[in-house]
């Protein structure tokens, strides 16, 4: 395992955003995270890659606990992630989370989908919270979409609206798990568009993905997983010009293919 | 009716407990697990308090004759339902290729009767074949007194389901027996039908639970079903409750081995079961 | 017989019966959607033991037939000092037949729902009960409008086994037998019954179509 020096002293400075210590899981006999350790510093875009089965989605839903750990730390801003209760919910609102399958509420509008987070979870009064959704699903190019259903939108459609669910609880740091992989290859750039934004603007991002390109351009830290462990790190002209591990080159050497 | 695959929802809905959650969880685990036990202990006690818990209502169980006899009416509730089941099948057919016919009478017709059967309890076809048929001269034997009325009311959801087996054929089948030069009767029969029996299989099965549950009112007219012949045990020996008990947990063991094989079968095919209570998906 | 002469002789005992089978289903299926309400909260929540009892009630009263419940509560159970009117014996036995078959239905509409929403819900802060409220609950009843529709339809004819029992009045099945063994009453007031069960049947469809129409989800 090479814990690379590039990471430490990317994330040096202030508290990191996302902290992994130590993290281990198992699914029943299969070893799906080996010893994670991860930082993530505000406004800092840690893209994370590898084979499928790598761990990489695994990876992602622990910092939220929509999977939980068997062992190690995962600390949201210096604090250990909640386990359960208030806590967690609380937890989990400073942190937005876009799946690959969208997962927009079906029986809500689509502005209905952004505002009710906001409306329900942070008070938020319901006219405040529709001129900030609508604001948002204009940001995300869906704002003439506001009143229809979700099944009535294109995948790539309904992931903006995702991004724009998640955008309007103000997140600390925004979590992507492969959002663009369910997308069919036309629809992929209009969400990747809104995520560079995003990531131009500041947010701090933990993306998992296959998209080498939005990796090449848009992050600051590349994170190569492989049979659940962090296999090698770095910044991402280096990672891809120069990896420094057999298992990265041969992975970049595969997909390099197509 | 409806099978449904309900343990990964179930599950999801509860995330994996935090230590404090899981301490509630055993905590109300052990607070059920004794009302459960509580449950059961009372309705043992109000057993034995009443005498039915005594010998002689349960002796008659470890004789054969006992067991015999009552597979004998099993055996008359499984020859009613399988006639009862083979007419639903054949005028079900019947019903659905009337139903998709191109003439809109015919398909009119058709759909009036289908829901006339769905929307009638099987109980009064049953006394219509009982008390009136007899009254215009036509004698019946209990046999068909009680195979043709549950095999009528079933007939309708079989049409139903049969229905929903040939939309389920992907229309690129008969499109292209038609470019081959079919006509039409020769398509449905020889190409769309042979491929949506796999479609129905399951909810065929499934549909045998309704008409072996229909036939148990068998005693109505006479015929010597499982139920019919537990009513002759009981006034043999007295045994009434303990009987009665017994009968019901037969014909649950029965029915739902036939729904487990219609849900297993159903997901080896990756088919589901289309009956009254479900509607047909997309 | 004629149908005026019918009508003139039983007339009063056809509404009545329709009236009987009316409120006998009504009431039958308002307890049945409360029980299978209670009966699905069992058969998902954590808790084990009562995941197990809410499994075996579905499996015992979705395979048990109608009239081996029925004649155990009228015949078996004063043998254990439980006695109960006739007509609360049927309603009892379709209501314990309907609630598992409703919790059936609850729990294909909680299927269709899916874990991504569930998750994505949590994602948002959601607690669980906020997440039941806003997303499951309203997801769950849409999708069990028209199987809830069809069970209403099962429920009015599963009265009918209120023939079984000497109901008075009886009802619309009970009521044919009645006139049949007084009078030849030949076709007549069986098909009176028929149409009577078949067009409140037709009618339950109508409401649930339109009700589903409105409150489908479009997936």
């Amino acid at each position: 395992m090479t814990q690379t020096q590039t990471g430490e002293a990317l994330a040096a400075e202030g508290t990191p955003v996302i902290e992994l210590r130590h993290v281990d899981k198992h699914f029943g006999s299969l070893h799906v995270l080996k010893d994670i350790n991860l930082k993530v510093g505000k406004g800092e875009v840690v893209v994370v890659i590898g084979p499928s089965g790598s761990g990489k989605s695994t990876l992602c839903r622990t910092i939220n606990r929509l999977e939980t750990i068997d062992s190690g730390e995962v600390l949201i801003e210096g604090k250990p992630l909640p386990q359960e209760g208030k806590e967690l919910a609380a937890m989990r609102a400073e942190i937005g989370m876009v799946f690959q399958s969208f997962n927009l509420f079906a029986h809500r509008s689509i502005i209905d989908n952004v505002t009710m987070g906001p409306v329900e979870v942070l008070s938020v009064p319901r006219d405040k919270a529709r001129e900030e959704g609508m604001e948002l699903l204009r940001r995300v190019g869906v704002a003439e979409q506001a009143e229809k259903m979700p099944a009535q939108l294109s995948g790539g459609q309904q992931q903006r609206v995702a991004i724009a669910r998640s955008l309007a609880m103000h997140p600390k740091a925004m979590l992507f798990d492969e959002p663009t992989s369910a997308l069919d290859p036309e629809m992929i750039n209009e969400v990747l568009d809104v995520m560079v934004e995003l990531a131009r603007g500041g947010m701090t991002m933990v993306v998992v993905t296959h998209e080498m390109g939005f990796a090449r351009r848009v992050s600051d830290r590349v994170v190569f997983m492989a049979d659940g462990a962090i296999i090698e790190e770095g910044k991402p002209d280096e990672f891809f010009e120069h990896p420094t591990t057999e298992r990265a080159r041969e992975f970049l050497d595969s997909i390099k293919g197509h | 009716m409806s099978a449904t695959n309900s343990t990964s929802m179930r599950d999801a809905l509860y995330e994996s407990p935090g230590p404090h959650t899981r301490r509630r969880i055993r905590f109300w685990t052990a607070i059920s697990l004794v009302l459960v036990a509580v449950g059961i202990g009372l309705i043992v006690r109000r057993f034995y308090v009443t005498g039915q818990l005594a010998p002689r209502y349960w002796e008659l169980f470890a004789r054969p004759t006992t067991w015999i006899f009552l597979g004998k009416g099993f055996l008359g509730t499984i020859e009613v339902s399988l006639m009862a089941g083979l007419i639903a099948i054949v005028l079900g057919f019947l019903l659905m290729l009337g139903r998709m016919s191109s003439s809109r009478v015919l398909s009119g017709i058709c759909r009036v009767i289908i829901n006339f059967f769905r929307g009638v309890p099987s109980l009064l076809l049953i006394y219509f074949f009982f008390l009136v048929v007899p009254t215009y001269g036509v004698k019946m034997s209990s046999f068909w007194m009680i195979t043709l009325p549950v095999g009528l009311a079933a007939s309708g959801v079989l049409a139903e389901v049969f229905r929903g087996g040939m939309n389920a054929v992907p229309k690129g089948q008969s499109e292209a027996a038609y470019s081959l030069g079919m006509r039409k009767m020769k398509v449905t029969m020889k190409i769309v039908f042979p491929q949506a029996v796999r479609y129905v299989i399951p909810s065929l099965i499934s549909q045998l639970v309704v008409v072996v549950k229909d036939t148990t009112v068998a005693y109505v007219v006479s015929f010597p079903d499982m139920l019919q012949n537990a009513r002759v045990l009981i006034t043999n020996y007295d045994a009434l409750v303990s009987v009665y008990f017994v009968v019901a947990i037969l014909y649950i063991l029965v029915n739902y081995a036939i729904n487990h094989l219609a849900v297993s079968l159903a997901r080896r095919s990756g088919t589901s079961i289309i009956s009254r209570t479900s509607e047909n998906p997309v | 017989m004629s149908i005026s002469e019918l009508l003139s002789e039983y007339g009063d005992m056809y509404v009545q019966a329709l009236l009987g089978t009316w409120w006998m289903s009504l009431v039958s299926f308002a307890f049945a959607m409360l029980l299978a309400l209670i009966i699905t909260v069992f058969r998902v929540c954590p808790i084990k033991p009562l995941r197990v009892v809410g499994d075996l009630y579905v499996q015992i009263f979705r395979n048990i037939p109608g009239v081996s419940l029925l004649i155990i509560l009228v015949y078996a159970l004063p043998y254990l000092k439980i006695v109960m009117d006739y007509r609360l014996c049927v309603i009892v036995t379709v209501i314990l037949v309907a609630s598992a078959f409703g919790s059936e239905n609850f729990m294909s509409g909680i299927n269709t729902i899916g874990v991504g929403q569930i998750e994505a819900a949590r994602s948002l802060g959601m607690g669980f009960g906020k997440m039941l409220r806003l997303v499951v609950i309203p997801q769950a009843l849409r999708s069990a409008v028209l199987p809830m529709t069809n069970l209403a339809v099962a429920v009015l004819l599963t009265t009918a086994l209120g023939s079984q029992v000497p109901l008075s009045p009886p009802e619309l099945t009970g009521l044919v037998s009645y006139i049949n063994t007084r009078t030849v009453g030949g076709i007549l007031p069986f098909v009176i019954s028929a149409l009577m069960y078949a067009g409140t049947a037709f009618v339950i469809g109508v409401i649930g179509n339109a009700i589903d129409k409105k409150v489908r989800i479009v997936r």
